[in-house]
């Protein structure tokens, strides 16, 4: 046997040689066996994309992409359950995932659940039981929010009637739930254990919980805009204390969130006559993004606007600066219903179209186009950049 | 429900469409200065707002109930029943009403009157994906949660998977006879 295989090889090895002999190049050596492992993520960098996607056309397979914003890379993917709400925590270690799920898919019992996976896993490392009241809302930023601290997850939710489910994430579990009515979204304090949500009245409702997660003050702001003339999209853009929201009519409302009370500003336009005039409104879903140390504001406008259009998809993105409220630039967009933008020095601005396509773009003077990323999921929706 | 943010990008491009939306232009004007979307039978909008300007010639055709800009759809997100199994104002067979629903206020160009129009979802099983529509005159966020589209309407269903959507007339806006 062993005789028989050695002469075999001997052959072998002749045939190679005399292939050789008339001109074939030498084969290189073997490729080295393999072994399966599994990718672990770098640690975030500020623009790990976190791409929210509702499958609108097969909701019971809701996904969340994840994306590497600067290299375009598409990283990997959680699965994320039927109309889930997303938010990463503020270490940007977990990825919290508010999602129903049924036993047999379309039918039996209602589970609600706070799912926390690991951003350089993408495992889930834990997971928490809700009452099934959750808003099965489209993910905008407010539908959740965590505490300054990062104890307590905050959930809106709809029955239809609205209040917060309050999650301690550090016990693990579900703690209170505060009666909301009329209002919506969730607009967390920097300090303490205190929430704002927008009311139908165009008052701001603030609830501060004790150390339990409980309820123990309920204050009513005055009004701070009018819901009938110049309602305001509930996406906030957040500084610190202070939160901005822009209005269907492209007005911007600064309300400070600190002291004793929240403490509101005139509001003022993004428009001047000649944008009036071509009816140039904000619309789309995210509908704005800040990059914080520059002040520099990004909201997604489309002219020819009107009543209905509030969520059309934008013609372009304009830079507004926050302090001297000057129109920096017009950007011209991919369609996007949603925007972006990474934080630090060398910032990127992410436009997402609905036909899942992110354009990034440089934060620098002309905006140039660093590339597209296609093929992000079927109906995406909302980005948050970490 | 009425998450609907259209997607196809195929219809969004369809010069049919945008040569539908603008014949139906002067339908819709008493109603809202906008147009309300329609790519026939194929969805979308309001993404295919931006390519309106083409301004293709339009053709004469109604639109009808599976079209998104049928009057009735002003406020839809979601799903048309009429293109799923089931019509304006019944769920397809195996589905089940929304117990909750949201308003729109739509205006009829034949008898020129405003109708008050309950949007119920139908519940129960995984979404239709057919004739998809955003339209959102009046519609506003959360805040105003019974005219907001952003949100499952199938919430308080056993249940509470989205199917489709009907437009269901309840009634006369205020002051109107």
């Amino acid at each position: 046997m062993q005789k028989k295989k050695k002469l075999i090889a001997l052959l072998v090895l002749a045939g190679l040689a005399s292939g050789t002999a008339i001109g074939e190049p030498r084969r290189p050596p073997p490729l080295p066996e393999e072994e399966i492992k599994v990718e672990r993520l770098a640690p975030a960098d500020g623009n790990r994309l976190y791409v929210v996607d509702p499958a609108f056309g097969h909701m019971v397979d809701g996904r969340t992409h994840v994306l590497d914003g600067k290299s375009g890379r598409f990283l990997g993917m959680i699965g994320t359950g039927f109309g889930s709400l997303m938010l990463p925590s503020k270490d940007g270690r977990s990825l919290y995932q508010v999602t129903t799920y049924y036993p047999r898919l379309s039918r039996g019992q209602r589970t609600d659940v706070v799912e926390i996976h690991d951003t350089q896993t993408l495992a889930l490392k834990g997971e928490i039981d809700i009452p099934p009241r959750r808003a099965q809302s489209i993910s905008y930023r407010g539908m959740l929010a965590t505490s300054a601290d990062g104890r307590f997850l905050y959930i809106q939710n709809a029955t239809p009637a609205t209040s917060v489910g309050i999650v301690d994430l550090v016990a693990g579990k579900f703690v209170a739930e505060v009666q909301t009515p009329g209002c919506w979204s969730i607009q967390a304090w920097q300090q303490g254990y205190r929430f704002s949500a927008i009311c139908g009245d165009g008052t701001l409702l603030t609830v501060t919980l004790d150390e339990a997660g409980q309820a123990k003050s309920r204050e009513r702001s005055a009004p701070f805009f009018d819901p009938d003339k110049d309602p305001i999209f509930i996406h906030p853009e957040i500084v610190g204390d202070e939160r901005y929201f822009v209005s269907y009519n492209g007005n911007v409302y600064k309300v400070g969130l600190a002291g004793e009370a929240p403490r509101f500003e005139a509001p003022w336009s993004l428009l001047d006559q000649a944008d009036r005039k071509r009816n140039w409104r904000p619309g789309g879903l995210q509908i704005s993004a800040l990059h914080r140390a520059s002040g520099t504001f990004f909201v997604n406008m489309h002219d020819k606007g009107a009543e209905g259009t509030h969520k059309n998809p934008s013609k372009e993105i304009w830079a507004v600066d926050l302090q001297s409220r000057k129109r920096l630039a017009r950007i011209a967009s991919n369609q996007s219903i949603s925007v972006a933008v990474s934080q630090g020095a060398e910032p990127l601005l992410y436009g997402l179209s609905h036909d899942g396509k992110v354009q990034v773009r440089r934060v620098a003077p002309g905006y140039p186009v660093l590339r597209d990323i296609a093929g992000i999921g079927e109906t995406p929706m909302f980005m948050e950049v970490n | 429900m009425n998450f609907l943010k259209l997607f196809d990008s195929l219809a969004e491009r369809s010069t049919r469409g945008v040569a539908q939306r603008s014949g139906r232009r002067g339908f819709l004007v008493g109603v809202s200065k906008v147009l309300v979307a329609s790519a026939f039978v194929l969805p979308v909008l309001p993404f295919d707002r931006t390519v309106q300007a083409a301004g293709k010639p339009a053709p004469k055709k109604e639109p009808t109930d599976t079209d998104c800009d049928y009057w009735r759809y002003c406020s839809v997100d979601g799903f048309l029943c009429s293109c799923c199994g089931g019509t304006m104002t019944t769920c397809p067979p195996g589905t089940t009403p929304s117990a909750v629903s949201w308003v729109g206020t739509c205006h009829n160009p034949a008898d020129g009157r405003d109708y008050l129009v309950s949007y119920n979802d139908c519940c129960g099983r995984t979404t239709c994906g057919r004739c998809g529509c955003n339209t959102n005159i009046r519609e506003r966020a959360g805040y105003r949660l019974g005219v907001h589209n952003d949100i499952n309407w199938c919430m308080a269903n056993q249940s509470s998977l989205y199917h489709c959507t009907v437009s269901v007339i309840v009634g006369l806006e205020e002051g109107q006879s």
